[in-house]
């Protein structure tokens, strides 16, 4: 509601007037004391309070009067929305515009917005609408209106992204951004309906019951004719100079083998390019060999040539991380033991990959721990007071230790390092390993746990203090991994040999991602997804700390200086290579959209009449009977598109008339008590 | 008429509200007692005189003042004066401090006008040498003085009624026992109360005095307002002995109420009249002396 004059509002300070004369003329009942009240009548109390009562009637019909002579002089309007005139006999158009990636491919998106604009054409006049894009998520472009002209509008502004559409996702969206109302629901589903955008589940797809009505579904098939296209489904680097991409085409079984150019370059300069027939249906491999890369991040892009219907993803981008290897120090009294072969395999083939320095501790010169951020000791034993307190200054100061208990450690009564006592070694060969009981998965060490439970190792039983983490335990209460925090860094102990003497842990394929994944939390890096589907989120926790800046393919940032210090994540919308500043320096992201939208492929015409038919039970809305209501849209499109003013202060009127009887009446009748009571 | 004025002068001493502005009781008592005796034409026989009558034989235990010195100078015998009306008997006054007596609608409370009666009644036994005592009683029996005559039990009588404060409610059983009690011998006995009580209670209370030979005088105070009120609007009256509150109406309090406390002061009446004691409505707005003359008259021509 509005108010045309409201300055007349401040004739609501008028209902104070009979407020204070009803002050005036208001009795309060005398208080005194008497001898005794033995002969009066108590009853007579029931007079004052009735009469009181109709006293405050009175002077509130009198408050409201004057109220409602105030705000008819404001002169009310009521704003009204079309929709709130909505009834059973109206009808709600949900129009669904598919917008994913697919969408690109040749006039699919064109065809789509035309659907929609006959369906909005073909709207009664009762009707109204709201308009849907959807992509990875479903956004409102235009809330319920029976405003065709806004409609077509918002339609004609629409465009394809690149993520990638799940109807069943679609439709449980949808559920919850349509307005109920007592409209009849009607959801235009306009777009390409590729086989892969089907819901795993079917039942995803039916749409919720609305006020115990089914909606009716109309679904807007935008090609009926779908049309080839080939892509680059995946882009691998090996031997750090050899890149095999593999090619593949959809759809394109009537087209035969076609041949195509594929080109690689790397950091925007082409490399290499071959010609090659590709199959009409299935996977083609390229290798381009003898590749060179640069250091640090490389942009690697297979590009096919020439275009097709859908040239968006003619070209795939990926990132090949070319940094050298991270070194590693490694502690050892026997350069040449079992044990540091296990180590070396398993730190050489983790992701990160690392090299290994291997140093007798008989040689060992302890100003170069700080060239290393952390360091392993294959035998915790071999850790004279000399270098226990060296390592102890180096961890205290940042670095952080990961030490096995080897044979050495048996022989000694207090751990190094930890400074407890042992109180039971691993010097008995004999005695038979135990397996392991309790494994604490939340530690990013362990967070991988699987095949722990198969390791049997023999430990070393060590006193520890409170403050100790302990992460793996062997039955019945024995530590096994011990974590230390000293100073800024931290000691990482494995109270069982790393060789094969003590534990069956170096055979066990768990080693190797225990060793990857120790060596990631003890050096502190903090690993990047470097490629990344379109429309998903990059979490800039992941570069490294949220404080950094995004640079998008064209070259926009991102983030404002502000969000450079807050932002957890940013969605990452367009295709190409995304830059990410943080402290520890650059990062490149590769986006490409979902290789499911690559496929063109529909679903079968019996699946989607299935699907309609399940959902509403009814005919579907043809396109046709659409399309002869088109003669409707002129008288729809001249609608007022503004809410229509609807005054009320007749209504007000009526309202004083009645209120100037009631007022009448109740202040004679008080009168009249007033004067027969007393 | 100007000498009716200048004789009635003095009388607007008192009023009941002058009367409230002197601290002393005893002052209130003489100043009462003294004007209103002179204003007398000669005494009348109620039981306190001073016309001198014969002289008898000074025996242990009578008042040494009253020896006449002038006979023991001629004669050498001790005498003493004997006064007319002088019956050798005793006063008991009676006094309610029930908190209803504490009700007062023009600046002197009933408890207030009681202990002016009292007090005036004992000044002026006092002076014809009567035996006075006092009992101040609400539901018990608050303050009790035995009757006496000796020097300073005027003074005692007097104190004690002029500490009495309104308080609890009338009972009159516990007071009139205990009266009976202590007094076995025959004399007058003067309860000053509003006897907000049903008649019956007071039959049965105040007739085994009557019965045991005690002149009773009830002397029922009442406030103008509780005789005759007087309201304009509504009113939610306290009680000030239950604390209970009714609010009453105008029309009710002005005409209901008149008649019911009229039919309770005649059913008190009829009581006293049936136990053959003498029953005074007095309405504490009216001049004490007034109240006082009233009555010696109502007692003179009762014989």
């Amino acid at each position: 509601m509005s108010l045309i004059t409201p300055l007349f509002l401040l004739g609501l300070l008028g209902i104070a007037l009979p407020w204070w004369l009803h002050r005036l003329e208001t009795q309060t009942t005398e208080r005194e004391k008497f001898a005794t009240t033995r002969f009066l009548e108590a009853s007579k109390k029931r007079i004052h309070v009735q009469r009181k009562l109709r006293f405050l009637l009175l002077m509130a019909l009198r408050m409201l009067f004057l109220a409602l002579l105030a705000f008819a002089f404001a002169r009310p309007i009521l704003l009204q929305d079309p929709e709130a005139a909505v009834t059973a006999d109206t009808t709600h158009h949900v129009i669904v515009v598919d917008s994913s990636f697919s969408m690109n491919q040749g006039g699919k998106f064109a065809a789509a917005q035309e659907r929609a604009n006959t369906i909005v054409n073909g709207m009664g006049e009762a009707d109204i609408a709201s308009l849907y894009s959807a992509s990875t998520n479903v956004a409102t472009i235009t809330e319920p209106t029976a405003d065709a002209a806004a409609l077509a509008q918002d339609i004609s502004t629409l465009e394809p992204g690149n993520g990638r559409l799940d109807l069943g996702a679609m439709i449980s969206s949808l559920n919850g951004l349509v307005d109920v109302s007592d409209a009849n629901f009607v959801f235009h589903l306009v777009g390409d309906f590729q086989q892969t955008s089907q819901a795993v589940r079917f039942a995803d797809m039916i749409p919720d019951v609305i006020n115990g009505r089914p909606v009716t579904l109309d679904i807007q098939q935008a090609a009926a004719v779908p049309e080839a296209n080939y892509t680059v489904d995946s882009v691998v680097v090996e031997n750090r100079a050899t890149v095999v991409a593999n090619v593949r085409a959809f759809n394109a079984d009537g087209a035969g083998s076609v041949e195509r150019q594929v080109s690689l370059s790397i950091n925007g300069v082409e490399q290499q390019q071959q010609t090659l027939g590709i199959p009409a249906s299935g996977a083609y491999l390229v290798q381009f060999d003898a590749v060179t890369f640069g250091e640090g991040d490389n942009r690697v892009d297979i590009a096919l040539s020439p275009a097709d219907s859908l040239p968006q993803d003619d070209v795939r981008h990926t990132v090949f991380d070319n940094a050298p290897p991270a070194p590693v120090l490694v502690l050892t009294d026997d350069p040449s033991s079992l044990g540091l072969t296990y180590l070396r395999a398993a730190l050489e083939t983790a992701p990160r990959g690392y090299s290994v320095d291997i140093t007798d501790v008989s040689d060992f010169d302890m100003r170069v721990m700080q060239r290393y951020p952390w360091l392993i000791i294959d035998d915790i034993g071999i850790v004279n007071p000399t270098l226990d307190a060296g390592l102890r200054d180096y961890i205290n100061g940042g670095g952080s230790v990961f030490a096995a208990a080897g044979p050495r450690t048996g022989a000694l009564d207090t751990m190094p390092l930890l400074g407890t006592a042992i109180t039971a070694s691993v010097s008995d060969p004999r005695a038979a390993p135990a397996q392991i009981s309790r494994i604490d998965t939340t530690h990013p060490v362990l967070s991988d746990s699987s095949g722990w439970s198969a390791v049997n190792a023999r430990v070393v039983r060590v006193a520890l203090d409170p403050s100790d983490q302990i992460l793996i335990t062997q039955a019945p209460n024995f530590p096994v991994l011990v974590e230390r925090q000293i100073g800024a860094g931290r000691l990482l102990l494995l109270t069982t040999s790393i060789d094969n003497s003590a534990s069956d842990l170096p055979v066990k394929p768990v080693f190797v991602s225990f060793v990857a994944k120790a060596a990631q939390y003890l050096s502190n890096e903090k690993l990047l997804v470097k490629e990344q589907l379109a429309d998903s989120f990059l979490q800039l926790a992941q570069t490294g700390g949220a404080s950094g800046q995004v640079v998008d393919p064209d070259g926009e940032n991102l983030l404002s200086l502000q969000d450079t210090t807050i932002a957890q994540d940013v969605q990452l919308n367009k295709r190409g290579y995304y830059q990410v500043f943080t402290p520890g320096g650059e990062v490149l992201v590769a986006v490409n959209p979902d290789i499911r939208e690559s496929d063109p492929t529909p679903m079968p015409p019996a699946t989607l009449q299935n699907w309609q038919n399940v959902v509403a039970g009814t005919a579907p809305v043809e396109t046709a009977d659409l399309a002869d209501n088109a003669g409707a849209s002129a008288v729809a499109s001249t609608r007022d598109d503004t809410l229509e003013e609807v005054e009320i202060w007749r209504f007000f009127l009526v309202l004083l008339g009645l209120m100037v009887l009631a007022e009448s009446l109740l202040g004679n009748r008080y009168l009249n008590m007033k004067t027969g009571s007393f | 008429m100007m000498a009716t004025a200048a004789k009635h002068a003095p009388m607007n001493l008192l009023q009941p509200t002058v009367l409230a502005s002197l601290s002393n009781l005893e002052l209130v008592a003489k100043a009462v007692v003294e004007g209103f005796v002179v204003g007398l034409h000669r005494s009348p026989k109620f039981g306190f005189s001073q016309e001198f009558v014969e002289y008898r034989a000074y025996t242990e235990g009578d008042d040494p003042r009253y020896v006449d010195w002038n006979v023991f100078a001629r004669t050498g015998k001790t005498y003493i004066k004997r006064f007319l009306g002088e019956t050798n008997s005793h006063l008991m006054i009676m006094l309610d401090s029930s908190a209803s007596m504490g009700f007062g609608s023009k600046g002197v409370t009933k408890l207030q006008y009681g202990k002016f009666l009292g007090a005036s009644l004992a000044y002026m036994a006092s002076r014809q040498h009567d035996a006075v005592g006092v009992m101040v009683f609400a539901d018990e029996v608050m303050e009790y003085r035995p009757p006496a005559s000796r020097s300073g039990s005027l003074q005692g009588v007097i104190h004690t009624l002029d500490k009495a404060q309104p308080a609890l409610g009338t009972h009159l059983g516990k007071p009139m026992s205990r009266f009976q009690e202590r007094i076995k011998r025959r004399g007058l006995v003067v309860v000053i109360s509003d006897f907000y009580c049903d008649a019956e209670e007071l039959l049965e209370n105040v007739r085994p005095l009557a019965m045991q030979g005690q002149d009773v005088v009830l002397f029922h105070l009442l406030d103008a307002d509780e005789i005759n009120p007087n309201i304009k609007q509504s009113t939610l009256y306290e009680d000030m002995e239950t604390g209970h509150s009714i609010e009453v109406s105008p029309v009710y309090m002005n005409k209901d109420y008149r008649e019911r406390i009229q039919a309770h002061i005649a059913s008190i009446q009829k009581a006293a009249s049936g136990m053959n004691a003498d029953h005074m409505l007095i309405n504490t707005g009216e001049p004490l002396d007034k109240a006082l003359h009233s009555y010696l008259t109502f007692r003179e021509k009762r014989g």
